[in-house]
């Protein structure tokens, strides 16, 4: 019999779906893989979705609605988006069932382990299975760390192949086996390969971006990301067995100053020359640049992405005049 | 002899600088500029620019920038980033080296902050032209009154919303009907392009303040912004031209490496 998919809006504890012998689907990653993903974002304004929403609801939306054998859905209803609220609730108007799981916003381990303890109970599994599940997608996230290591330490790795691997980790590309596969191609290709040659080293922090030539953009013009913020905590990179502890020490969910912890320790072992703040158009975390901006001493660009692919042409502009800034 | 050229939304604008740096000027409409003098080869606006610029000037280096080269490049001009042609240009012709440098193009914004003649931080408007040159032309339009007059008056503004270059207009022509003096509807219109500008002028604050870009010759503008914030506001002769002056000097520091 074929394994029930289970849709995800962000990375939440995948351990406790693959224990089930359910396959995550993140759809942000269908979405932003689609051949038209813009065309997603229309179909969910002609459902009635305001034109003034962040694109990434709405893609998800159209996304759920096209995959019509996605019938369970796993939404982070705390510590991420509070549109997700308003997504849920169009996907149950048209039957799909919705399992909502809280991020607590003062991290708090109990609540956090009753959330864990509660998405357990929905699947049906123990903690056997789920450690089970974490050693094995542990094997993965490893791997995909080295990636990570590799794109600062040895300036092997491209922003965007940084991005990719990391952010697939939210899901594992719903197959592990072959994800894993894929990753040690990867690596092994980047045996004997010489170091890239951009100069200026930049962070990328915020959620990921919606156009995906941004990392391309930079490297033609001699800067790389080599650290992505957000994506590399899709790989849930602390060195704990409790998974629990794991997603509490998982920043993306939380405050901003949590989050800025971790950056500000990154951007100075990553040696960064500037940072670029993306937050998506209509979000929340845009606010947040202000706080970004008072605690961090280095050069940063704010971007702000809308729609799906594609630099535009006031963007493209706005990075032009930073890379020459730090120059 | 140097050339700088400025593709703008609006106007295409040329600098030609001698060895000296003596400065000429020269200024095209965007559309007709590409649609008379350009045509596109492997993916490059090639322009003849000798038909364009007076018998016998030959540039020895063209350097160009804008809102346009992101759409074509010129072919045999080397391109540089929007901001630093601006802030290159505007510490030429201030002679000035620390300053917050505020550029209002056609639709454009662009707030910089320039240390040491470098450019250290910058914002740009967001996706809205509402305090650019083409939303006070519409507005002058409103009204009915030309652009010159429109820049004549500060004093009693009308209170209107700065959110919106298109809706601005529904708005003014409501407060025309509540029968408002024109010089009050026209200082209420400069204002709503300093409310839009204000935060990004505050977060790179400087005491001097360079005013560059085509709105740079709205002297109810300048008035506001000295007023408002309690700044020295210094505007180059020919502001419009700042960009293609410091393509010009990029150039000329290009070849002199």
């Amino acid at each position: 019999m074929k394994s029930r998919r289970v849709g995800i809006t962000t990375t939440v504890p995948v351990e406790v779906i693959y224990a089930a012998g359910c396959i995550p689907v993140d759809l942000n990653n269908v979405f932003i893989t689609d051949p038209n993903p813009g065309g997603l974002v229309e179909e969910a304004e002609l459902a009635g979705y305001p034109r003034n929403v962040c694109a990434w609801i709405k893609g998800l939306y159209s996304t759920a609605l096209r995959h019509r054998d996605i019938r369970t859905l796993v939404a982070v209803t705390q510590g991420d988006c509070s549109n997700t609220h308003a997504l849920m609730e169009t996907l149950e108007l048209i039957g799909v069932e919705v399992i909502p799981f809280a991020y607590p916003f003062d991290r708090d381990r109990d609540l956090l382990a009753l959330q864990i303890e509660k998405l357990m109970d929905r699947f049906g599994v123990d903690w056997a299975a789920v450690n089970g599940a974490r050693e094995r997608l542990d094997q993965i996230r490893r791997k995909v760390w080295e990636i990570d290591r590799l794109t600062w330490q040895e300036n092997l790795v491209s922003g965007w192949d940084n991005h990719l691997y990391q952010v697939n980790c939210s899901d594992f590309k719903g197959d592990p086996d072959a994800f894993e596969r894929e990753v040690d191609e990867f690596l092994a290709r980047l045996k004997g390969a010489g170091p890239r040659r951009e100069k200026i080293r930049l962070a990328y922090i915020g959620v990921p971006p919606i156009m995906d030539d941004l990392y391309d953009y930079l490297e033609e013009r001699g800067a790389r990301v080599v650290y992505n913020e957000t994506q590399r905590q899709f790989t849930l990179p602390f060195e704990t067995e409790d998974l629990v502890e794991r997603y509490r020490l998982y920043s993306y969910p939380y405050g901003i100053f949590y989050r800025l912890e971790d950056i500000v320790r990154e951007v100075e072992r990553r040696r960064v020359h500037g940072v670029i703040h993306y937050a998506q158009s209509f979000c929340f975390r845009q606010i947040e640049d202000l706080i970004v901006r008072q605690r961090l001493r280095l050069p940063i660009l704010t971007l702000e992405g809308d729609k799906p692919n594609r630099l535009d042409a006031r963007t493209r502009m706005r990075l032009d005049a930073f890379i020459e800034m730090l120059q | 002899m140097y050339c700088g050229v400025d593709l703008g939304s609006r106007n295409v604008k040329v600098a030609l600088m001698d060895e000296e740096g003596r400065l000429e000027f020269f200024k095209f409409d965007t559309v007709a500029f590409y649609r008379e003098h350009g045509r596109l080869e492997e993916g490059q606006l090639a322009v003849d620019l000798s038909a364009l610029l007076p018998a016998g000037t030959k540039p020895r280096v063209v350097v160009s920038t804008g809102y346009g080269r992101q759409t074509v490049a010129l072919k045999g001009a080397r391109v540089i980033p929007e901001i630093k042609a601006h802030v290159l240009g505007a510490v030429h012709l201030t002679g000035l080296s620390d300053f917050t440098l505020l550029d209002l193009g056609g639709q454009d914004s662009k707030v910089a902050l320039v240390r040491g003649g470098r450019l250290i931080d910058f914002q740009t408007n967001d996706k809205c032209a509402a305090s650019t040159g083409r939303y006070l032309e519409n507005m002058a339009a409103v009204l009915n009154i030309s652009l010159d007059e429109l820049s004549r008056h500060h004093q009693n503004p009308v209170d209107l919303s700065s959110t919106c270059a298109i809706f601005g207009e529904t708005e003014l022509i409501g407060k025309v009907l509540e029968g408002h003096p024109i010089g009050s509807l026209a200082a209420g219109v400069n204002y709503t392009i300093f409310k839009r500008i204000r935060a990004m002028l505050l977060r790179l604050f400087s005491d001097t303040l360079v005013f560059t870009g085509g709105v740079a010759q709205n002297a109810a503008l300048r008035e506001i912004l000295a007023k408002e914030l309690g700044v020295r506001v210094v505007v180059p002769d020919h502001p419009q031209y700042t960009g293609a002056v410091g393509c010009c000097v990029e150039a000329k520091l290009g070849s002199e490496k």
